[in-house]
């Protein structure tokens, strides 16, 4: 069988800031620049996005061109020049980041304000000398009325960067999120200015998990998580079988807060689904199970000491092994529980009761 | 099939597919992660055929969709074959390297023309013609499937055909490619690597093997049985018809989950002794006679291995509830008091590394390398120097020469006819999971998606004069349910299609219990119903 030929790709070598660096065709300024361990700063960037140019955060000199150029968009191309910074640059940040401070809610410092996740732009304010420009009438309008129970959008710290919605198109393509209205009152809507579950959104929560200023942000999280200890927890997501791994955020015992790892860590990519990432309330749910149970005479459920429940356990799996042999015995582990479990389950069937009728939910 | 039940590529190697080959999966739904990698190879430019009965989302974005009446796969699969190697479509030279058998598909296919095919399974044959084509001529091509393809009575068969189309076209050890069914659940694919099956001991070790069975004796201390056990599906006809006497139900909801629940309550009632070992009551807690408070996967240390065969590390961030205990605690307590000499593990690291000393395909993970390798490891992974294994078969398949299997169709055990005209499949969606008794107390799942619904075409919603959103009730010989009817483009007319999330409305009083004769898989997607307008004088259901 010949198979028609795919995709060619060319090494090459360009120059950043004087320093000779490997690069490949298709590539860009930005992602060379971070192999390299050069620092280009970036909002509205993300890898697993089509570059879009729009922040204006990483322009660079590339040799040759008149005007600054966008790092995260502009592709490389053999023995081009690249400076990534110069006087001009940093003239250029500092207008730039006193723009955006001007049409952005601050805090008595006089910085972007941070919500329950970062905001990137205010570290970058902290690089400046701000200019003290004239702040922007913006009547740029969230979506009052929406009642979802997970996302929510805080216009005053959106600096348009479309990250959200370009997500929701190109990694979700779900197309829920839109950048609506024009000039100062642009915003980030849906259609009709609908709420959420109203509208193609399922609710994946990658719009916040993009967003560089915090203004997406979990409704379900404390609002002053940044403030709060909270401790990081690397695991595995329990719903279905795809694996991905889940950072779980605690706070006194309690988790607060689930996000991905960054993007290129894990097989999500930075990815996750509404399950994922937020349907954790069962975890710490009033009717968990919090006792061992053993029906009574009355028919009832009534609490007893974990020895109690074991030796009945024992007992009651042992007399019908007695009376009608091992294999009258079924055990039903779970796809659900660890491999741990399901390895002692089934050694705990086979060993302890001498049984094969051992299986589980899976059936794919 | 090829030497190891698992997908044969890895997840993040969908991205750079040119084909993908989705068969039996609705994966936005059920695998949303995966199908984020599918839209972006769409975007970059992939392929994508479809085959489900359903309208589903990826269906809008294929280049060809075929509808297939439901159980009518082999038929689909057999004519795709028939094309492959009536065109001379097929890969020669990897079918006498890596196969055998391929004559006696060759000539069973024969007989599985394209036009044939169309008056059963609905597919126009062209589009049969065209798709068959665009796969054998493809080299990324990757085959993707789940339920759609195993819950039905000749689910076998199914993944026959699939693997048929594979291994003529050579798809196998190629990057992209491959052979791949998506796990439903977090850990199906690590609990039967850990030997929770009737037929196997931890890492497909035949139990009835005496080499094997004497390793395990040697290793665990006491005699085991020689024979084979029962299979789920097995057991519940077992229970029901009272020869199984005791159950022990872990982390399971088995009178949700399990088809022709009337009879799982029927056996469960007839049970001496029942236990559940559960993190909430549920639909089976019921009938328990002991209930074991466990904990969930944020309260307790282990693994779960992924689709792609990826051991990675669940981890323990807060305590569980109250008096309640890590599952892997309660189930040594158990053998002790029984009086197995269950070891006294410190942790469930010791577990793993006694489970992996027995099981070669992961004896060189442990929780040590899993602390290092933090995007996991993928079986097979030999020895601790061994990076794991992304794709399989990438030297030719893992059991030497991959067998052919020649099928013939055999229609699934339950057909519609006159006293239930209509074919009944079900299925999970996006916003609830299983029985549901995790997403229902989660606000956002059931803000999207609050109760149970029945999918049905216009069609026959008009001939029953049943509106969108009229709550209505669907009868199979088993049993019925009561739901809101969703007037839905998304099903084949004569078909209807309902979730099985919902305690209150449970599908699995509807569906057939005749499971696969090799899994014991249930024919959750074929059966035979009926639905009816509510008497608006009876009691509101």
């Amino acid at each position: 069988m010949n198979y028609p030929n795919t995709k060619k790709i060319d090494t090459f070598t360009i120059q950043l800031n004087g320093k000779s660096c490997q690069a490949m065709s298709g590539e860009t300024v930005v992602d060379v620049a971070r192999r390299e361990g050069i620092e280009i700063p970036t909002l509205c960037h993300d890898t697993r996005l089509e570059p879009a140019g729009a922040c204006r955060v990483c322009l660079v000199e590339v040799e040759g061109q008149r005007r600054l150029q966008p790092g995260c968009a502009w592709k490389v191309h053999p023995d081009m020049k690249v400076t990534t910074e110069s006087d001009r640059i940093q003239k250029h940040r500092t207008v730039l980041y006193s723009m955006y401070m001007a049409d952005h809610e601050l805090d008595a410092d006089g910085l972007p304000v941070e919500t329950a996740n970062t905001n990137q732009l205010r570290e970058l304010c902290k690089t400046i000398e701000p200019m003290n420009l004239e702040p922007v009438e913006a009547p740029r309008v969230g979506r009052p009325g929406d009642e979802n129970p997970y996302i929510e959008f805080k216009p005053d710290l959106c600096i348009l960067c479309a990250r959200c919605t370009r997500y929701c198109d190109e990694v979700e393509a779900v197309n829920a999120i839109t950048l609506a209205f024009r000039g100062s009152e642009t915003t980030i809507s849906t259609a009709g200015e609908r709420g959420l579950i109203d509208t193609s959104c399922e609710l994946c929560g990658g719009c916040i998990d993009t967003c560089p200023t915090g203004a997406l942000v979990e409704k379900k999280a404390p609002k002053n998580l940044v403030s709060l200890e909270t401790k990081t927890t690397r695991s595995t997501c329990n719903f279905c079988g795809v694996g991905c791994q889940l950072d779980l955020h605690s706070h006194n015992g309690r988790v607060v807060k689930i996000t991905s790892p960054e993007p290129g860590e894990t097989l999500n990519d930075g990815n996750l689904c509404v399950k994922g990432r937020f349907a954790y309330d069962f975890v710490h749910h009033e009717d968990r199970i919090t006792e061992p149970l053993i029906r009574g005479e009355d028919g009832e459920l009534h609490p007893v000491s974990w020895d109690e429940a074991i030796a009945a356990v024992a007992e009651g799996l042992t007399k019908v092994k007695e009376r009608h042999g091992a294999d009258s015995l079924g055990f039903i582990s779970s796809s659900r529980c660890t491999g741990e479990e399901n390895y002692l389950m089934q050694k705990l069937s086979r060993a302890a009761f001498g049984t094969n009728n051992i299986h589980q939910c899976a059936a794919t | 099939m090829f030497g190891a039940g698992a997908m044969t590529n890895a997840i993040d190697e969908i991205r750079d597919s040119e084909l993908m080959f989705v068969i039996g999966s609705n994966t936005t739904e059920a695998h949303p992660i995966i199908a984020m990698e599918m839209k972006r190879a769409r975007q970059n430019g992939a392929k994508l055929i479809v085959a489900d009965p359903r309208k589903i989302w990826l269906a809008e974005m294929a280049d060809y969709h075929l509808q297939l009446k439901p159980g009518t796969d082999v038929w689909l699969l057999s004519a795709m074959a028939h094309v492959i190697i009536g065109e001379e479509l097929h890969d020669q030279a990897f079918i006498d390297a890596h196969t055998e058998g391929f004559e006696s598909v060759k000539d069973k296919v024969a007989s599985y023309s394209p036009e044939e095919a169309e008056k059963v399974t609905g597919v126009p044959a062209e589009d049969i013609r065209a798709a068959a084509r665009l796969y054998a001529t493809t080299k990324h091509a990757g085959i993707y499937y789940t339920l759609g393809i195993t819950e039905h009575t000749h689910g076998t068969d199914n993944v026959y055909c699939l693997a048929n189309l594979v291994l003529m076209t050579g798809h196998l050890g190629v990057r992209s490619a491959g052979m791949n069914p998506l796990r439903g659940q977090n850990n199906v694919q690590g609990a039967n690597d850990a030997g929770a099956t009737p037929i196997y001991y931890p890492g497909y070790q035949k139990v009835t093997d005496d080499e094997v069975r004497k390793k395990f004796e040697a290793g665990w201390g006491v005699p085991l049985s020689p024979n084979d056990g029962l299979n789920l599906n097995v057991m519940m006809k077992e229970m029901a018809a009272g020869n199984m006497k005791a159950v022990y139900v872990m982390g399971e909801d088995i009178v949700i989950s399990e088809p022709n629940v009337t009879k799982v309550e029927k056996g469960l009632n007839q049970c001496e002794f029942v236990v559940c070992q559960e993190i909430f009551h549920n639909e089976t807690t019921r009938f328990a006679d002991v209930i074991l408070p466990g904990a969930c996967f944020a309260e307790k240390d282990g693994v779960f291995t992924n689709s792609d065969r990826r051991v990675q590390r669940v981890r323990k961030v807060v305590d569980p509830p109250g008096n309640a205990r890590a599952d892997w605690e309660i189930l040594c307590d158990v053998a002790r008091a029984v009086g197995y000499d269950m070891p006294h593990y410190k942790n469930a690291g010791e577990v793993f590394a006694e489970y992996a000393s027995f099981t070669p395909k992961i004896a060189g993970i442990s929780y040590e390398r899993l602390e290092e390798n933090t995007a996991g490891l993928q079986w097979p992974c030999p020895d601790t120097n061994h990076p794991g294994t992304p794709t399989l078969h990438m030297d030719g398949p893992m059991i030497g020469k991959a067998p052919f299997q020649a099928v013939d169709y055999r229609p699934s055990a339950e057909l519609a006819d006159n006293e239930y005209p209509l074919v009944l499949s079900t299925g999970r969606t996006l916003y609830h999971y299983n029985s549901a008794t995790q997403t229902r107390r989660d606000p956002g799942p059931v803000a999207k998606q609050r109760g149970n619904f029945i999918e049905l075409h216009r069609s026959d919603a008009r001939k029953l004069e049943i509106e969108h959103g009229e709550k209505i009730k669907v009868l199979s010989r088993r049993g019925e349910v009561c739901a809101e009817a969703w007037i839905s483009p998304r099903v084949r007319p004569g078909c209807i299609w309902m979730p099985m999330h919902f305690a209150e409305s449970r599908a699995n009083l509807l569906t057939n219990d005749a499971g696969d004769s090799i899994t014991g898989t249930g024919e959750y997607k074929v059966c035979a119903v009926r639905v009816e307008k509510l008497d608006p004088k009876a009691a509101p259901c």
